[in-house]
């Protein structure tokens, strides 16, 4: 397949140009350990570009969820505005292992991730990269999942407060989920046991994160409530990316 | 350049490798032959800083593995079976992915000249998981010489190659080592091991059994010698060319 095309011209130099200089600026390129992480999301996104595999499964998947659950509370209105933010996490967490396993199989695919691992970089970048490209993919996920569950079930999901904690809670929970395939990324029944590890480990993150767009959605707010969920929250966020940054490392090489 | 010295690999109670010592100098082409289970592949993923050795030493450059494994990476290109490449990105996007990781200055110019090299530049738009497997093999060689390293590692590089692949690979194998990188290549291909290289090793049972100056012995004397040190008859291949 030829992603674009046309005969060899200067046009063609000034696109290779284009591509070579997609790491941002000087002093990004002065810094190794960013021009890793640059180069890792970089090729993540142009993947994406090429394929749409990622995002469009993920929504896919969401929306045949959501519209199950949908006719399945029918009956019950009230009670599906009520199960409606659970609904909202469950969903992201289900179509999120997708993504993940998505994101690693690129890398199994051709044992891809050799190459990766030979070239002079730190190890850490390759998790934080792999945290940044599938955060990015989970977002956009998310803004589909907004307007959907904003129709069917006629809540505020709109609120910055809610995005804010969907943010950081997409932040943790990929975070975790990077550091789960990773280590499961050569055994045979990875795709088992992602959710298996994974769902357990994300418990303490999407408890409050749960909580708090629930009570961000009430008439009358508690805002020390919601503030004291955030803060779990993030605090989950900064513990889990310093361990995966920390161990990466061990993960890839054992 | 690579400096071996008692190597041990083992998984668990199972020795795969069990002490090995080979010596590869600056500017040298040593390919290592062995049946299947040899430890082949075991060795080069510990010279390739991907595997941490059970027991003993790998230098390389003088730089002892896996301390200054960090080091050493700049100066290992690989080239495996797999292709390390992926599919669904273009033949330049490939290359610049890696350029970016190595960073490279003048990276398009680089791409574009590896390419020209590999006889790839009319395609380089193409997606890699349109080409044959022969083209795969041509960018697999640019991939791993675009940082111009000083040791090429490879790892069964004929796998499912034509002869036509075959012969084109040869003379980009043969460049290379012209060009002064030091090579060490392991493979099941006989014929191809024994007309590029200037030594042979026989790895068996996870140990250098024997190695062979290229033109110390004739073909036919070096597959006698490698079913008696193996124990394995050559594949008919190998035979029928001799």
């Amino acid at each position: 397949m030829r992603h674009k095309q046309g005969g060899r011209s200067a046009w063609q130099t000034r696109r290779m140009n284009k591509l070579a200089q997609s790491t941002p600026s000087t002093s990004l390129r002065d810094n190794p350990f960013l021009t890793a992480v640059w180069a890792i999301v970089w090729k993540d996104l142009q993947i994406e570009k090429h394929t749409r595999q990622t995002v469009s499964v993920m929504v896919m998947f969401s929306l045949v969820t959501v519209v199950m659950f949908n006719f399945a509370l029918e009956t019950e209105l009230d009670a599906a505005r009520n199960v409606a933010t659970g609904l909202l996490w469950a969903t992201i967490l289900l179509a999120g292992t997708l993504g993940l396993n998505r994101s690693l199989a690129i890398e199994r695919e051709n044992q891809n991730i050799d190459a990766i691992l030979i070239a002079p970089i730190d190890r850490r970048a390759i998790y934080l990269a792999k945290v940044i490209s599938v955060t990015i993919f989970t977002l956009l996920l998310e803004l589909v999942l907004v307007f959907v569950f904003i129709i069917f079930f006629d809540k505020p999901f709109w609120r910055p407060i809610v995005l804010l904690v969907l943010f950081l809670g997409t932040v943790g929970y990929v975070a975790a989920g990077v550091l789960i395939t990773s280590m499961t990324m050569q055994t045979r029944s990875k795709e088992v046991l992602l959710p298996i590890l994974l769902l357990p480990l994300v418990l303490p993150l999407i408890l409050p994160a749960a909580t708090a767009v629930g009570e961000s959605m009430v008439v009358a707010p508690e805002a020390s409530i919601i503030r004291s969920m955030v803060s779990l929250v993030a605090a989950y966020d900064l513990a889990i990316l310093a361990s995966g940054l920390f161990t990466y490392h061990l993960v890839v090489e054992s | 350049m690579i400096q071996i010295s008692g190597l041990v690999k083992q998984y668990g109670f199972n020795p795969v490798l069990r002490g090995v010592n080979l010596h590869v100098s600056k500017g040298a082409f040593v390919t290592l032959v062995g049946p299947n289970g040899a430890g082949k592949s075991t060795l080069m993923r510990i010279v390739a800083t991907l595997l941490k050795p059970t027991a003993g030493e790998v230098k390389i450059g003088g730089w002892l593995m896996p301390q200054y494994s960090d080091r050493v990476r700049r100066h290992i290109g690989l080239v495996s079976h797999q292709t390390l490449l992926y599919g669904d990105l273009t033949a330049a996007e490939n290359l610049l992915f890696f350029a970016k990781l190595y960073r490279l200055d003048h990276s398009a110019d680089r791409v574009a000249q590896a390419l020209k090299r590999v006889g790839l530049a009319a395609r380089e738009r193409d997606a890699v998981r349109t080409f044959s497997r022969g083209m795969m093999q041509r960018l697999t060689i640019a991939r791993a010489t675009l940082h111009e390293p000083d040791v090429l590692l490879l790892d069964e590089p004929y796998t499912g190659l034509d002869q036509d692949a075959s012969a084109l690979l040869d003379s980009l194998l043969k460049r290379e080592s012209e060009n002064g990188r030091t090579i060490l290549m392991i493979t099941h291909d006989l014929v191809h091991g024994l007309n590029l290289c200037d030594r042979v090793a026989i790895l068996s049972r996870g140990k250098i059994v024997q190695e062979i100056a290229n033109g110390e012995v004739s073909g036919s004397e070096f597959l006698d010698i490698y079913a008696a040190q193996t124990g394995r008859t050559v594949g008919m291949a190998n035979k029928a060319h001799e």
